[in-house]
C-alpha cells in the first residue's frame, strides 16, 4: 500500500481492532529484533547487543541537558533504570510504530530501521567496537521489520472500508498464528542466546592460587568489636562496587589473556595459566573510590591474591619515558596509573582471588589491577585484559577525559562510624569507634574533640601493613545534651588530615568529619 | 496533530526517555545511586536549574546538604546547617526526610527568633534544624498525618481541597520529592518551630528539655 494512496481514500477510520494489532505487532516485533539481536551478539562472542550498546553509549555521553528529564521521569538513575527505561521506550514505540503501520507500512520500516541504525551507531562508537558489531543491531532490526509486516493486518479493508463477511474472524486468525509465531521465534533466540553465552557466575572456573607468599594471620586486635563500628574486612557481598558497567562483562577464564604491551622491549601475552605460574603474593588491602564524600562508605578492605605488577612489568622491559600505565577491561573502560608508583616496591598486584574467593563478577573476574595507595580511578581496573606503557602526554584516560586529575594518591580521611547522626546515647561512657585511612602511608594517630574542645588521643587498632585502614575508639564521658564530635587522623608522614573542605571532584574529598547525637539523662 | 507529527513527537520523547535513563555517570559513584521511582512535584519545581549540581538529577547524586548546598532557593538553610555543624550529620543519616525551608522563609520568620537561633547553634539551631527531619523516607502517598521528627516533637501534613500541602497549617509544600543520595526533600515556604516542650522523651534535647527525661 502506498501511503498518499491510504491518505487520499481513508474517510473510513482505522478499526479499533486494527490499530490494537498494529499495537501488538510493533510490540512483537520490537521483542523479535532484541531477541534476535541478543542471538546474533552471542553467536559472534561480542557484547554488541543492540540494549547494551545503546545502553553503554549513554552511560558515556551523559548529556547534561537530559539529566533533570532523567529524575523527572525516573526519580533514580542506576543501571537498573536505564535498562528498562531503554527497554520501555523501545516498546512504547514500537507499540505506537505499529499502529501507525496499519496505515502506512513505509512508516513501519523506517522506523524499524531506524532504530536499527541507531543500535548500529552506538555499537561502533562504543570503545572496543569492531565493524562486525554492528550485526546484531542490523539483523535484529532486519527481523523486526519482517516480523512487523507478515503480523500486521493487512490494510485494504481499511483503506476502502469494504469488510466482506469472515473477513475480520479471517484477519483475526490470520493475526494470531503469525503473532504466535514469532513470539516462539523471540523464545528459541532468546533461550539458544542464553545457551551461548558463558554463564554470569563463572568463578568456579577458576580455583583460588594458593599464594606463594601468604599474607599470614592477621595480627590480633584489627578488630576492636564495638558495636556499631565497620568491621575490619568487607565481606565480598557488602564491598563496595562503583564502574562504569551496565552489564557486568563475562569472562571465559579459558579464552582471556593478558597483553602487556606499547613502550615495552618485549610484549607479554600471557594465559591464566601463564600468569599463575609465577609467583603470587596474598596481601590485605583497603580500596577507595575517589567519589567517597567526608564520611562516606566508598570504601572497603580484603584481601587479595595475585601476580606482584613489578614482576610483569619488568619481565616486559619498560622503556624509558613510559611514565603511565594505561590498563583496560574487557569492555573498553580505560585507567591510567603512573609507572613510577607501579615499580617503586608497593604490593601492585593483579588480583583474582577476593578474601578467599575467586574475584566476582561485580568485582572485576577473572582479574582486576590494584596499587595500594591510589584512589581506584587510577589503579582498580576491573575485568583486567591489556596494559599498555605509554605517556600521560600522549593519552587520558576515561575519568581523566572527564576532568579527574590524572594521578590521584589516597586522602587521609577518618570517619566516625558509633555513636551514629542523630540518634540517641545514654549518659555515662560511651565508646566512641570508627576507621582512619591512608593507604601506603598509614595511620599512625586519630584525634576526636567534643564541641569545638581539646582534641583527645584515640586508641588504635592493630594493622597488618600501612596499605589497610585502622579502627580506632575513644571512651567518651558523654553528658545529656546536643553534642557534635569531630575526628581527625595522622598519616605516617605525620601529616595531619586537612581541616579544608573540598568536594570529591576533582582529587578526592577533604576534610574533617563531625557527627551530631543526644546525650539522654541516665 | 496528525498521526505522522505524534508519531515523531512520540519517537523524539522516546529518545529523550532513553537518554534520560542514562544519565548515571559523571563521577566514578554517580551511577551507585538508587532510589524511589517518583517525580518530584510542586509549582516551585520549576524553580530548580535544569542541569548542573542544582538540578534534581545532580541533586539525586549526592547525599542531602550537599544536594542543598548546590541549589541557591536553599542558601539560606545550608548557612544555618553549617552554623549548627550539622552538613556531616545529615549526610551521613541514612534514610531520612528533610522538611527544607527556602530562603524566602527564613526571611518572613520574625527576626529575633532567627537570631536567637542563630546566637545558639549547638541549642536552639540545632533543635530548629532537627525538628525538620523525619526518620524514614516519605513517600507522597504516606505525607498526611503526624511525623515524629529527630527533634522528637511531632509535626502534621493536611492536604488541602486543591490538592496541595500544608505543615503545621501555616506551612505549604512548593515543591516535594526531591530525591537525594540518603534523603527525600520537601521544599516548604515557612521555617517549622517545634513545641518548646519536648514531645517525647529522649528525643534531640532542646535547650529547655536538656535536663528532661
Amino acid at each position: 500500500m502506498q501511503p498518499a494512496q491510504a491518505l487520499t481514500t481513508s474517510p473510513v477510520a482505522t478499526p479499533r481492532s486494527h490499530l490494537l494489532m498494529g499495537a501488538v505487532a510493533g510490540v512483537i516485533a520490537a521483542v523479535v529484533a532484541l531477541a534476535v539481536g541478543e542471538l546474533v551478539a552471542a553467536i559472534i562472542g561480542r557484547a554488541a547487543s543492540p540494549i547494551v550498546v545503546v545502553g553503554g553509549t549513554f552511560i558515556d555521553a551523559t548529556p547534561e541537558w537530559l539529566k533533570s528529564f532523567a529524575i523527572d521521569t525516573f526519580g533514580e538513575h542506576d543501571k537498573d533504570a536505564l535498562l528498562l527505561g531503554i527497554g520501555g521506550t523501545l516498546l512504547v514505540a514500537a507499540a505506537i510504530l505499529g499502529m501507525v503501520a496499519t496505515r502506512w507500512r513505509v512508516v513501519g520500516v523506517v522506523g524499524v530501521a531506524g532504530l536499527g541504525a541507531v543500535g548500529a551507531v552506538a555499537a561502533l562508537t562504543r570503545p572496543i567496537a569492531m565493524p562486525i558489531d554492528v550485526l546484531p543491531s542490523v539483523l535484529g532490526a532486519a527481523a523486526g521489520i519482517a516480523a512487523l509486516m507478515l503480523i500486521l493486518p493487512r490494510p485494504a479493508a481499511t483503506v476502502t472500508g469494504v469488510r466482506p463477511a469472515g473477513d475480520g474472524s479471517a484477519t483475526r486468525r490470520r493475526f494470531l498464528v503469525t503473532s504466535a509465531s514469532f513470539v516462539a521465534v523471540a523464545a528459541l533466540a532468546t533461550g539458544l542466546s542464553r545457551v551461548l553465552t558463558p554463564a554470569p557466575s563463572a568463578g568456579s572456573l577458576l580455583a583460588v592460587p594458593v599464594p606463594d607468599e601468604p599474607a599470614g594471620p592477621l595480627p590480633a586486635g584489627v578488630d576492636l568489636g564495638i558495636p556499631g563500628q565497620t568491621p575490619f574486612v568487607t565481606p565480598n557481598a557488602s564491598f563496595y562496587r562503583v564502574d562504569t558497567a551496565l552489564v557486568i562483562p563475562t569472562v571465559d577464564v579459558a579464552t582471556w589473556n593478558l597483553r602487556i604491551h606499547g613502550m615495552v622491549d618485549q610484549e607479554l601475552n600471557l594465559t591464566m595459566g601463564q600468569l599463575l605460574s609465577r609467583p603470587t603474593i596474598e596481601r590485605v588491602i583497603t580500596l577507595c573510590c575517589v567519589s567517597n564524600p567526608v564520611g562516606g562508605k566508598y570504601i572497603g578492605n580484603a584481601t587479595w591474591v595475585g601476580v606482584p605488577l613489578r614482576d610483569l612489568l619488568e619481565e616486559a622491559g619498560v622503556q624509558a619515558g613510559a611514565d603511565q600505565i594505561v590498563s583496560r577491561s574487557v569492555d573498553g573502560m580505560t585507567i591510567g596509573t603512573p609507572t613510577s608508583v607501579a615499580m617503586d616496591g608497593r604490593d601492585a598486584m593483579i588480583a583474582v582471588a577476593m578474601n578467599g574467593e575467586p574475584l566476582p563478577p561485580v568485582h572485576g573476574y577473572p582479574a582486576r589491577l590494584l596499587v595500594p595507595g591510589l584512589f581506584g580511578y587510577v589503579s582498580a581496573t576491573k575485568w583486567l585484559t591489556e596494559m599498555e606503557l605509554t605517556t600521560f602526554d600522549a593519552y587520558d584516560a576515561y575519568w581523566v577525559q572527564r576532568g579527574w586529575v590524572q594521578e590521584a594518591p589516597i586522602v587521609t580521611m577518618s570517619r566516625i562510624d558509633t555513636p551514629k547522626p542523630l540518634s540517641q546515647v545514654a549518659a555515662g561512657r560511651v565508646m566512641v569507634a570508627g576507621v582512619a585511612w591512608a593507604q601506603h602511608r598509614g595511620i599512625t594517630a586519630v584525634e576526636v574533640r567534643a564541641d569545638g574542645g581539646a582534641w583527645q588521643q584515640a586508641q588504635l587498632a592493630s594493622v597488618p601493613s600501612e596499605d589497610t585502614w585502622r579502627q580506632w575508639s575513644l571512651a567518651w564521658d558523654a553528658t545529656p545534651g546536643n553534642h557534635r564530635l569531630e575526628v581527625r587522623a595522622t598519616d605516617g608522614t605525620g601529616a595531619i588530615q586537612t581541616e579544608a573542605r573540598a568536594e570529591p571532584f576533582p582529587s578526592g574529598a577533604t576534610g574533617w568529619y563531625s557527627t551530631v547525637f543526644t546525650v539522654v539523662g541516665a | 496533530m496528525s498521526r505522522r507529527h505524534m508519531f515523531l513527537g512520540v519517537i523524539a520523547a522516546g529518545s529523550l526517555l532513553m537518554g534520560a535513563a542514562g544519565a548515571a555517570a559523571q563521577s566514578p559513584a554517580a551511577s551507585m545511586v538508587a532510589g524511589p521511582m517518583a517525580s518530584p512535584f510542586g509549582a516551585a519545581c520549576s524553580a530548580v536549574p535544569a542541569d548542573g549540581a542544582g538540578s534534581f538529577a545532580g541533586m539525586a547524586a549526592v547525599p542531602v546538604a550537599t544536594a542543598a548546598s548546590a541549589n541557591p532557593l536553599l542558601s539560606t538553610l545550608v548557612t544555618a546547617v553549617t552554623a549548627a555543624g550539622l552538613g556531616d550529620t545529615l549526610n551521613t543519616t541514612q534514610d531520612i526526610t528533610v522538611f527544607a525551608p527556602t530562603n524566602d522563609a527564613f526571611t518572613a520568620l520574625d527576626p529575633a527568633t532567627l537570631a536567637a537561633a542563630l546566637a545558639d547553634p549547638k541549642g536552639l539551631l540545632t533543635t530548629v534544624l532537627t525538628y525538620h527531619v523525619v526518620a524514614g523516607r516519605i513517600a507522597p502517598e504516606a505525607l498526611v498525618g503526624p511525623h515524629t521528627t529527630l527533634q522528637g516533637g511531632d509535626l502534621t501534613v493536611a492536604q488541602e481541597a486543591d490538592g496541595s500541602y500544608t505543615i503545621n497549617g501555616t506551612s505549604h509544600i512548593i515543591c516535594g520529592n526531591v530525591q537525594t543520595a540518603n534523603a527525600t526533600v520537601y521544599i516548604i515556604d515557612g521555617v517549622l518551630l517545634p513545641p518548646m516542650a519536648p514531645a517525647s522523651p529522649g528525643a534531640m534535647a532542646s535547650p529547655a528539655a536538656s535536663t528532661a527525661p
